[in-house]
């Protein structure tokens, strides 16, 4: 606490009042957790808003419409298949040659990074 | 061909400005846009902001000052925004407002607002006396802009606040074509805003979001580039993968078109591009300077504690002598011998030919510890290096190249036989493990037959060979790669780097340093237009202008087409515009007008939109003074044409109990 005390007398400016922890505290010592976006919009849907009134969340984009289409996830060239092992995409037989010797982590990495973690699908 | 190098800017700590009394007594208003990726902040009346630094704080742990204490003073325990100068460094301690564009975190957003005044000099005694003119995001929650006026106006003491919505600003304020109908699209640094205006007017509810935007290109780029390169992992950062979007990144105005040319060999070696990491070239021989210093400390105190052990058994083994002695003279002087038998068992002896052999031992091993100490004393710094490693096999010569080259040829013939045994054994594995291949299915067979059971004939195992048959269907095929293949096969790259040193490692230092940017370069942004890419299930950009598009009717459609506009620092990747443009025509009907073009520069457009609002209109009609801030509470905000609405939130059900 000292420590802290004497960091923020460091930087204590002059122009401010107070600082924001000063006004919000009620007990001195207790930081003040801050809501995620995630609750402040739950929060925020909760309430009894207008009929006609736009939310944050109301405005997400709509689902795609069209069908994703394959890439290669080594190259990003388009892929017709799919290695049924690794279940990663690739666009030719060298690709291919490469998927076979990858290690795990690697697999999982590309995996991961097209959202295709879950099992199913 | 053309070698490219990361420039991995640094950033320069920010000066603090003058704070000129004129700026003081005229009350002039500072703008701040505060974007999620960066934020800039300035006079109302300068030309361009004053500051402009990543919205970030680093906050180092506390623990590690600690440890060294006298360092403490040295390395602040704060880092905020510019302050930051490299910030690969603090990567896992970096912390930002914002939660998506919304700011959540106002203890990190205090840090910058301190930052951001500090910077620009204010010096006034408990207050800054200038309204303050902020972006918020779009359709920014109740709650979030409250703690901000509270902040504002408890902390800083403020005068009046105003808040607005970057991209709007942009639109009402720095377009050079002012209409009023327009479809906004505004690209941010986690967020993509399709944004209508009819009349004047944002059509709130008919505004659509994508969930995605530059961070999100930037860590797929980082992301896909560690995959393809996972030795050079760590060189690759995100910084890095910035760099290469700024630099580097385009829009495709057709993709498929794109990947088909790039899946040609020929046009991928013209127009792939070559990064150059950073790398040491020397190849450190096994020890270091250091480590060998530290060997022969080693050595040299072994050598003094044996030293030291030596002389203290040679002064002990003298002491014994001489006692040896005196009692062989107390002998000779025949003095009392019940005196001599008492010291002569004091050191074990028996009789006399013991203590002559005990004497002539003592005085060899004296004479040798002493031959030995002076050996150590003239030879005393010369510490022998172990000698090195002898190669397993001796340089052969040969009579002629021929020879030598049929001799490498055979090695390699060999080697080459042993990678070949090892792949088949590889494969067979493989196709062992699946059961729909023909090895797979041939040993299920085998296993079968062997299960079945027949009576009466069953001579199976009167021959040996019919043992074989457990070799087949066993899963390693019989045999197995064998420790002594491996080692044959090292030995085997040893001789071959011996006779061929060019064949086994080739080529330029540092070309496995190279980053190979090709399809990545269109990769990348094209998430943008395709957020599944990431497993997003949103739709894309072009997909989001066509749904928001037809929201409205054909007219108003038409009038929106007209005029789109780019906004948001992404609208500086080349190509962009024209994809748009393209993916529009796609959609609109056939020779309709449409017009896709971006306001000023990007970078800081919404920046000069806010000082053109305050220097052009009476922007002090919209300030939300203090008194304001007082009556009616801290959420209460003024709204005008690039802002968000206001409706103040409801309270939430609570029961109230009436007494009768």
């Amino acid at each position: 606490m000292n420590i802290a005390e004497e960091a923020k007398g460091e930087t204590k400016h002059v122009f401010k009042r107070c600082t924001f922890q000063q006004l919000i505290a009620k007990q001195p010592n207790k930081k003040r957790a801050w809501k995620s976006l995630k609750q402040i919009i739950s929060a925020e849907r909760s309430l009894p808003w207008p009929e006609d009134y736009v939310h944050y969340s109301s405005i997400n984009a709509p689902p795609s419409f069209r069908p994703p289409e394959k890439f290669s996830d080594l190259s990003g060239l388009p892929a017709p298949y799919t290695d049924p092992q690794t279940r990663l995409r690739f666009a030719n037989k060298d690709e291919y040659a490469m998927i076979i010797g990858l290690p795990m982590d690697i697999t999982a990495g590309y995996l991961a990074l097209r959202g295709a973690t879950s099992l199913v699908g | 061909m053309e070698l490219l190098e990361f420039k991995d800017w640094k950033s320069v700590p920010d000066i603090v400005h003058c704070y000129k009394s004129q700026l003081s007594i005229s009350e002039t208003p500072i703008i701040i846009d505060n974007g999620s990726y960066q934020a800039r902040v300035g006079w109302a009346i300068s030309d361009a902001p004053l500051l402009s630094f990543r919205n970030l704080v680093a906050k180092l742990r506390r623990e590690r000052s600690k440890k060294d204490g006298s360092q403490e003073s040295i390395v602040p325990q704060l880092q905020v925004a510019n302050d930051i100068s490299n910030i690969e460094a603090v990567r896992f301690q970096l912390k930002t407002q914002f939660d998506r564009n919304v700011v959540t975190h106002f203890e990190a957003q205090e840090l910058l607002l301190d930052y951001s005044f500090f910077h620009l000099g204010i010096n006034t005694d408990g207050n800054v006396a200038h309204p303050v003119i902020m972006t918020e995001a779009f359709l920014n929650p109740n709650s979030s802009r409250q703690i901000m006026t509270e902040l504002l106006f408890e902390c800083y003491g403020v005068p009046g606040i105003m808040y607005g919505v970057d991209s709007l600003f942009s639109f009402f304020h720095l377009n050079t074509r002012p209409t009023n109908h327009g479809l906004i699209v505004g690209l941010g640094y986690h967020t993509v805003h399709v944004i209508p205006v009819v009349n004047g007017k944002t059509i709130f509810e008919n505004v659509r979001r994508i969930n995605i935007g530059g961070s999100h290109i930037i860590s797929f780029l980082h992301r896909i580039l560690q995959l393809k390169y996972p030795a050079h992992n760590n060189a690759i950062t995100l910084s890095r993968a910035e760099e290469l979007l700024h630099s580097l990144c385009l829009v495709a105005l057709d993709y498929k078109e794109e990947l088909k040319k790039w899946s040609d060999n020929e046009y991928y070696k013209k127009n792939i591009k070559r990064i150059q990491l950073p790398f040491s070239s020397s190849i450190s021989s096994g020890l270091t300077e250091q480590q060998k210093e530290r060997k022969r400390e080693l050595a040299r105190r072994l050598a003094e504690i044996n030293a030291r052990k030596r002389e203290e058994r040679l002064a002990e083994d003298e002491e014994k002598l001489q006692q040896l002695l005196f009692i062989q003279q107390m002998i000779k002087a025949n003095k009392d011998s019940s005196e001599i038998e008492m010291s002569m068992l004091e050191y074990g002896i028996k009789n006399l030919d013991d203590l002559h052999k005990n004497i002539v031992t003592l005085n060899s091993r004296i004479e040798k510890a002493k031959e030995k100490i002076f050996a150590v004393n003239t030879s005393d710094d010369v510490l022998e290096e172990p000698p090195l490693k002898q190669p397993k096999f001796h340089k052969m010569s040969f009579e002629n190249e021929t020879a030598k080259l049929l001799f490498v040829q055979k090695i390699k013939k060999t080697k080459q036989e042993i990678l070949n045994k090892k792949s088949a054994r590889k494969q067979r594995r493989q196709d062992m493990a699946k059961r729909r291949t023909a090895a797979g299915q041939e040993r299920m067979r085998i296993i079968s037959q062997l299960a079945r059971k027949e009576k009466g004939n069953d001579d199976f195992g009167y021959r040996d060979e019919d043992w074989d048959i457990y070799k087949a269907i066993s899963r390693e095929g019989g045999d197995s790669d064998s420790d002594a293949e491996n080692e044959k096969l090292m030995e085997l790259d040893e001789i071959l780097r011996e006779y061929q040193p060019t064949d086994v490692d080739q080529g330029i230092p540092g070309e496995s340093y190279q980053l190979h940017v090709g399809i990545e370069r269109y990769r990348a942004p094209e998430l943008l237009f395709k957020p599944y890419m990431i497993g997003s299930s949103e739709a894309g950009l072009s997909e989001v202008i066509a749904y928001v598009l037809s929201l409205f009717d054909n007219e108003t459609q038409s009038l929106l087409a007209e005029n789109v506009v780019l906004v948001g620092s992404l609208a500086n990747l080349p190509g962009l515009m024209e994809r748009i443009k393209i993916d529009l025509i796609s959609v609109r009907p056939f020779k309709s007008n449409l017009q896709v073009h971006c306001i000023g520069n990007p970078d800081v457009a919404s920046w000069l939109a806010m000082k053109n609002f305050v220097q052009q209109t009476e922007y002090k009609d919209f300030l939300t003074t203090r008194e304001e801030y007082e009556e009616y509470g801290s959420e209460f905000f003024k709204t005008h044409a690039a802002s968000n609405f206001y409706i103040p939130t409801p309270k939430s059900q609570v029961v109230e109990i009436i007494d009768s």
